[in-house]
């Protein structure tokens, strides 16, 4: 799994692609909480997780996304996820994770890579 | 040797329930509908329409007793996982089977002592028999008191020491294998209020098979969830607790004590089992919203599946697995 990070006008946004499971469901949750911490140190109130180039997230991945969400309301930051593909809008409607986080159909606006 | 078998007589979780007069009729109209024009001349005719044309939830129901599963193997005893309301349906069979011949030794392992994983005992027949003879085995090392208590007369008509079946209880220890009338057995402390135990049972030709229920797992204990990997490795049949979506169990649900059909799969894939049952459905799940969570997780098992293939049943009352 590869991850980018970067900040746009409004949000900070993480990028991951690949798989997120066992093996890398970690450093994924690590990215996580060091976006929220991004977009907190940067008066950010938003974290987009964009996941267009996800190849599949076990539960695990996505549970690394509540820990996220929960780490993100205590800092005052919202979580929402954008740009989900095919495999990942099935698995967050499985997961009913489409009910837990605010989804947006497109992409979040680019930033600059940090 | 004999095939183990593995039967379902109850797989709801916390309060038994059952279809209304409305939803049979529902079914029936549903069904009818769909045989129009159908050429149904014969039973046989009508048994082929309805495995053919209709689906579970259309055709069936997945039951509304609660908690208790019967593993056939070993020699002639009698294994049990809880004693929930499917009890009573267990042991009306079970005396038919015993008035035949067939050995009235009964090894019953629990859970834990929740309501709806014990209420089964003051309608046990065999409990009345004193031929029998009955060996509870629990992790909870209160759980004579328990039970005791649940036949006092403020709950119960029939006390305790009226049963004229010989009752015996022991207290396994989680980790220590013991072996029980030819099944070797493990507990396992499990997340649950008041804390639940699942059971990972060996037959004599080494298989296995795992009862988990009750059991929640945390987003933050991923090292608890390796150790549930190891209690679940190789198993032939898994029975875990999937009440509810991951979402739910993560958010409205947490702390609740029950897990989720999609860590319930990551942890038999992860652990090389080859089948899962889905157990303990939510008691206000009708038979379609259980349908759609069977076929969800289905779905999930593919998108994510790696080398091998990992088979999702959906247990319902009278389900029998044959391994």
């Amino acid at each position: 799994m590869e991850v980018t990070c970067s900040l746009s006008a409004d949000a900070a946004i993480v990028a991951p692609v690949g798989r997120v499971d066992e093996a890398s469901w970690e450093e994924f949750g690590a990215h996580l909480a060091r976006g929220i911490e991004e977009a907190s140190n940067h008066s950010r109130d938003t974290l987009i997780v964009d996941l267009s180039q996800i190849e599949y997230m076990s539960s695990r991945g996505l549970r690394a996304l509540t820990m996220a969400k929960q780490e993100g309301l205590a800092a005052g930051v919202s979580v929402r996820l954008a740009a989900p593909n095919d495999i990942m809008r099935e698995i967050l409607a499985i997961s009913r994770y489409d009910k837990l986080f605010a989804v947006d159909d497109v992409p979040p606006a680019s930033g600059a890579a940090d | 040797m004999s095939a183990t078998i593995v039967r379902f007589w109850g797989t709801r979780g916390v309060i038994p329930c059952a279809a209304t007069a409305r939803e049979v009729r529902e079914k029936i109209a549903n069904a009818l509908v769909i045989a129009r024009e159908a050429a149904i001349e014969s039973r046989e005719d009508a048994l082929r329409f309805i495995d053919s044309e209709l689906d579970f939830a259309s055709n069936a129901t997945y039951g509304g007793a609660t908690s208790c599963v019967e593993i056939e193997s070993g020699d002639d005893a009698f294994f049990i996982c809880d004693m929930g309301s499917g009890l009573q349906n267990f042991g009306r069979e079970a005396q038919r089977l015993v008035r035949r011949g067939r050995r009235g030794k009964f090894n019953i392992f629990l859970s834990h002592l929740h309501w709806d994983h014990i209420m089964g005992l003051p309608s046990f027949l065999p409990a009345l028999d004193d031929g029998c003879a009955i060996v509870i085995h629990a992790g909870h090392a209160d759980a004579e008191e328990a039970l005791r208590r649940q036949q006092e007369e403020t709950y119960c008509s029939t006390p305790f020491d009226a049963f004229a079946a010989t009752i015996d209880f022991v207290t396994m220890e989680p980790g220590r294998e013991i072996e029980v009338d030819g099944l070797r057995v493990t507990a396992m402390l499990q997340d649950h209020p008041g804390g639940s135990f699942g059971y990972r049972f060996v037959d004599p030709a080494s298989r296995r098979i795992v009862y988990s229920t009750d059991s929640e797992h945390r987003i933050d204990d991923m090292e608890r969830e390796d150790a549930f990997t190891f209690f679940f490795r190789d198993a032939d049949l898994v029975i875990c607790d999937t009440m509810y979506s991951l979402a739910a169990s993560n958010s409205a649900k947490e702390d609740r004590g029950h897990s989720s059909n999609l860590v319930a799969i990551d942890l038999c894939r992860q652990a090389g089992a080859r089948r899962l049952a889905m157990f303990h459905h939510d008691p206000l799940h009708g038979d379609e919203e259980i349908q759609r969570m069977h076929e969800d997780s289905l779905r999930y098992e593919k998108l994510t599946r790696g080398d091998a293939a990992l088979e999702v049943l959906c247990a319902y009352d009278g389900l029998e697995i044959a391994l």
